[in-house]
């Protein structure tokens, strides 16, 4: 017997982003009583998304951004490609909830600020590790081993995979293991010829579609893509996977859902006598009312940095560190992939091609460097992998020049000669328990202690990224290109938190003086706490890690539930 | 009426005035809100004197002029300036553009003996060539330096140009009589053919 009225709710939920989503779809489809707490605003999926499809007539300043605007209220987030306008209203304010960037080392952290979170405004990568990536930490020795290996999890990555829609392409390859896919994305001309380039002249580099959450075929509910291209505006036909698009919808079906936005948890309460998280302090970030519920299990899905935040904060005479971090490693071993560093070249390819329509993603060019097979010593350990894009340039790309009148009206508007070609690395990153989030003593407005950061590119990364623009290079001329430059500076790796799969901070292994969780995302020393977003994982392979932290969420889901049931939690 | 007809019907609606209840059923806030945001280009501005306006106007369709497609003019670019130069630029910004206004007002009247609106266009055509060959120097030139904040010391005729390209390649007019406008392209085909005076796509979201 699951439902007890000794609770509110049967189960708490902190987050509605991606994994937020997971939890409340899972636990809700298994009968429990859910209550979502979401510090964001409430938003409504379609009718909520005010800039979707807007043209930029309709825009201020016809999307020339407004920088007085954001520079006093989104000083962090208006730094991000994503960010623009049309979609400003789904991020943070970092006005109204500013971490302490004023001390510690740079770090970017870009949060959402809406119901659906990130997953909204998400690059909707889509990757499984790999079995190598699992055994990682085990085999070189940094950080400690994964509790689970890739056999435990590709079930859970295939039933996360049929239900958000993946395309892709299948390649059997061991680093980069096939999912359960729709049709893949078309490809450019351009594309396919660099990859008969790279067959012939790079045998060891797979060019495959970039595995994206986009429907190229209809789901109940939602429609295949319609290639208008700014996704992160916000999707009415559900066309990519978002919590508001897919998981929360299907969470809301079941009846068994609650969700409440505006609601800030500022403290996990600990009850010493049953060991378990007895309250959940929430504030209302519009009325600074205070609440408190009750639920016999609570998911932390509230992002890396927030779960971790609110643990550190939940102290009391039992865990004065912060709750569940009798290890002490809670907040330590912060990861984030780098990237900004790759090559770029210029294609004098397909010039009778062009395009039609916006296709919202790349293609990939999965990890190639220490395979298992592979002997060299490269001076680093792990890898990366490619994320590539086609750009053929317009009045955007070229404004800036010398001319006017008719022939400068006639270069600005003619489709360009040449196709560009960007090849950007995405590179993994070691678990270093001196890159960490900790407590400033500077609070918040509602009396909870900011975050702050100290994050150093270590020299694995360093070495890495040489290789990267090499290699880079040695692909991009094996393409064919006309004319090939390397961007980026490995001397100075990009802003840590800029890769937005900030990671680790609660990692999860089998030994409890080494981990917070344990393989099934529960806390060693607090049975009713599950925490499965990006803060569990114990190392940070190359792939962009969404799917990774939804296949761990339903898994957890699973298994709190049979615990419920056999009444153990 | 399906989800892709829907679509369909969205681009039509969001491209122009037709507007029809099926298309107000998925997404009647969405499209409220975007008929009531109306074009920016419709703000009034009250930055400029006439004669402030000719000389905008004149310049702005020296940089882009009509030819067989719509001109700046025809786009509404004069009025996007003053609008921009009212409302976005800075206090420094907007001091270099209404020193730069000034000039071709006054400046070109001692030299050549009119205002600049009252110049052939040959002559308006050197006089922002002169400007340009003046300002060579600047950052604005700098090759790649197009996905960057706003040159905040570019000179005048940098931020003439600036602002006459992106008013109009943004406009309703620039994207879909000058540029193709297509919101709701509905599949992507990486083949499509290119015929000799294509012009590029618009932009579906602009850099920052």
């Amino acid at each position: 017997m699951i439902t007890t009225k000794n609770y509110d709710f049967d189960a708490i939920v902190v987050g509605s982003g991606i994994t937020g989503g997971w939890a409340a779809k899972e636990l809700t489809e298994k009968g429990l009583r859910v209550l979502v707490l979401e510090r964001g605003r409430d938003l409504q999926h379609g009718t909520g998304y005010l800039g979707e499809h807007a043209p930029s007539w309709k825009i201020p300043f016809n999307g020339k951004p407004q920088r007085e605007l954001e520079a006093e209220n989104y000083e962090v987030q208006s730094q991000l490609y994503a960010f623009r306008t049309a979609n400003m209203q789904f991020w943070n304010n970092d006005k109204l909830n500013p971490y302490a960037t004023d001390e510690g080392t740079p770090f970017q952290w870009f949060r959402g600020g809406v119901v659906g979170g990130k997953s909204l405004m998400w690059g909707r990568q889509t990757y499984r590790w790999s079995e190598e990536d699992f055994k990682a930490n085990a085999k070189d020795g940094h950080g400690i081993p994964w509790p689970v290996g890739y056999d435990e999890i590709a079930p859970w990555y295939s039933y996360v995979e049929k239900f958000i829609g993946v395309n892709g392409r299948k390649e059997s390859l061991p680093q980069l293991p096939d999912g359960e896919f729709q049709k893949p994305m078309p490809w450019f001309a351009v594309e396919e010829t660099i990859a008969e380039r790279l067959k012939k002249n790079a045998p060891d580099i797979t060019l495959t579609n970039a595995r994206t959450a986009i429907l190229t075929e209809d789901l109940p509910g939602r429609s295949a893509c319609h290639y208008c291209g700014p996704c992160e505006n916000g999707c009415s036909t559900g066309s990519y996977f978002s919590s508001q698009s897919s998981t929360l919808p299907a969470a809301r079906a079941t009846g068994n859902m609650t969700l409440r936005p505006n609601s800030v948890v500022d403290r996990l309460e600990y009850d010493k006598a049953s060991g378990k998280i007895s309250k959940v302090h929430v504030v209302d970030s519009e009325t600074l009312q205070r609440h408190v519920f009750s639920a016999r299990v609570v998911f932390l899905c509230a992002s890396t940095v927030g779960s971790t935040q609110l643990l550190l904060n939940s102290t009391s005479e039992a865990f004065p560190n912060g709750l569940a971090n009798r290890s002490g490693v809670l907040g330590q071993n912060l990861m984030d992939h780098f990237l900004g560093l790759g090559t770029v070249g210029m294609f004098a390819d397909n010039r009778d091609t062009y395009y039609y329509g916006n296709r919202p993603t790349g293609l990939y060019i999965p990890r190639f460097r220490n395979l298992p097979d592979q002997q060299e010593d490269l001076g680093f350990v792990r890898g990366y992998g490619y994320q590539t894009m086609i750009n053929s340039s317009n009045w955007m790309g070229s404004f800036n020049q010398k001319g006017f009148g008719a022939g400068f009206k006639d270069k600005l508007t003619a489709v360009p000669n040449t196709w560009t070609f960007y090849a950007g690395g995405f590179g993994e990153c070691l678990p270093n328990p001196k890159n960490r989030v900790y407590l400033s003593q500077k609070k918040d407005r509602y009396g909870m202690r900011q975050v702050a950061f100290e994050f150093n590119w270590g020299d694995n990364e360093k070495a890495m990224a040489r290789d990267i623009q090499t290699q880079g290079k040695r692909i991009v001329d094996a393409a064919g290109s006309a004319f090939t430059m390397s961007f980026g500076d490995v001397e100075n790796l990009s802003i840590p938190g800029s890769g937005i799969h900030e990671m680790g901070t609660a990692r999860m292994g089998d030994d409890p003086r080494q981990s917070v969780l344990n393989k099934y995302n529960q806390a060693h020393d607090v049975s009713n706490l599950f925490v499965t977003d990006g803060s569990f994982m114990t190392s940070s392979s190359c792939v962009n890690p969404s799917l990774t932290y939804m296949a761990f969420t339903a898994r957890a889901c699973d298994y709190a539930v049979k615990q419920m049931e056999a009444g153990v939690i | 009426m399906n989800r892709r007809e829907f679509l369909q019907c969205a681009a039509i609606m969001v491209g122009s005035a037709g507007v029809s209840g099926h298309v107000l059923a998925l997404s009647q806030a969405q499209m409220t809100y975007l008929a009531a945001a109306g074009d920016y280009v419709k703000k009034p501005a009250t930055l400029f004197s006439q004669q402030q306006r000719a000389i905008v106007a004149a310049a702005a369709e020296i940089i882009i002029p009509r030819t067989e497609t719509p001109g700046a003019i025809d786009a509404g670019v004069p009025h996007f300036i003053e609008l921009m130069v009212q409302d976005w630029l800075n206090d420094d910004e907007r001091a270099i553009f209404m020193t730069g206004l000034n000039d071709l007002e006054n400046h070109t009247t001692r030299e050549l003996g009119a205002s600049y609106e009252k110049l052939s266009t040959e002559e308006q055509l050197a006089v922002l060539e002169a400007l340009e060959a003046g300002a060579g120097d600047s950052a604005w030139y700098a090759q790649g330096n197009v996905r960057r904040a706003f040159v905040s010391d570019a000179p005048f005729i940098c931020q003439l140009k600036e602002l006459t390209i992106w008013g109009f390649f943004t406009s309703e007019v620039g994207s879909k009589h000058v540029l193709r406008y297509n919101p709701m392209p509905m599949k992507f085909d990486g083949h499509y053919p290119r015929k000799p005076d294509d012009s590029t796509w618009a932009p579906f979201t602009t850099y920052r």
